[in-house]
């Protein structure tokens, strides 16, 4: 562990919740696409939290080990006017379900909030720690 | 005196560990199946100081016992950001105690006690 680890740590924390807030961000960005039946449709994409360190260990934080992408077989909607429509007047639209999207999004950024305050009270440590012997 | 200094250093440094520990808790909040971690150096610290031939005190890493939620994780984000404060204000109040610590052998040494 570094010198100042736990800023390590609440760092790799507000990374992570980032990459959930831009993961939430371009679900509901897609949640409106529309694609032919023979396409599939947009996935809801979900990052996968990952711990890091050794077991036994004070842990090094959280990565984020890869985006999951969800169910594409989507929506059929019948919807003849839209120019993607198949002979049926049938378009796929994407499984998005906005309040879960919503309520993602909230958690997200509370998960980001704790971080910042856990970084600026290890630092508040850190400093106080530069004052011994002065 | 050395002893206080020695005693305050190993605390110092025992703080900054559960310090990360709840940095490392916090930033796992939302990972599935994730096992919050605390750390104890108070109940060695405590038995080596206590036992009259002495001791060694030792940092200790256990799994937090607190209920899991549906997604396995059992981290409390409350719980965790008070700890985050409480070892924060722990840490200054020993540097402070170090610092009075110094300044006392500085003044026995001949130099300034402030």
């Amino acid at each position: 562990m570094s010198l100042f680890g736990s800023l390590d740590i609440s760092g790799s924390g507000i990374d992570a919740s980032q990459a959930w807030l831009n993961t939430t961000a371009g679900n509901i960005a897609n949640m409106n696409d529309v694609t032919s039946t023979d396409k599939s449709a947009y996935g809801v994409q979900t990052p996968v939290f990952t711990p890091i360190g050794v077991a036994g260990q004070v842990g090094a934080g959280v990565t984020v080990s890869g985006i999951q992408e969800g169910d594409t077989t989507g929506i059929v909607q019948f919807d003849p006017s839209s120019p993607v429509a198949d002979a049926q007047g049938n378009v796929r639209v994407p499984d998005v379900q906005l309040g879960a999207q919503m309520v993602e999004m909230i958690q997200a950024q509370t998960d980001y909030q704790a971080n910042t305050a856990s970084f600026a009270d290890a630092k508040t440590a850190y400093q106080s720690a530069l004052t011994i012997g002065t | 005196m050395d002893g206080i200094v020695n005693v305050l250093q190993y605390a110092v440094d025992g703080v900054a560990q559960q310090q990360q520990a709840t940095a490392n808790n916090l930033a796992n909040v939302d990972t599935p199946g994730y096992t919050a971690q605390a750390v104890d150096f108070e109940t060695s610290l405590q038995q080596a100081l206590s036992s009259p031939s002495g001791g060694t005190a030792s940092v200790a890493v256990t799994a937090d016992p607190t209920a899991r939620a549906s997604d396995g994780n059992n981290v409390d984000t409350g719980t965790q950001l008070v700890d985050a404060q409480k070892e924060t204000l722990q840490y200054q109040t020993m540097v402070d105690m170090l610092n009075a610590q110094f300044r006392l052998i500085s003044g026995a040494t001949g130099g300034s006690f402030s």
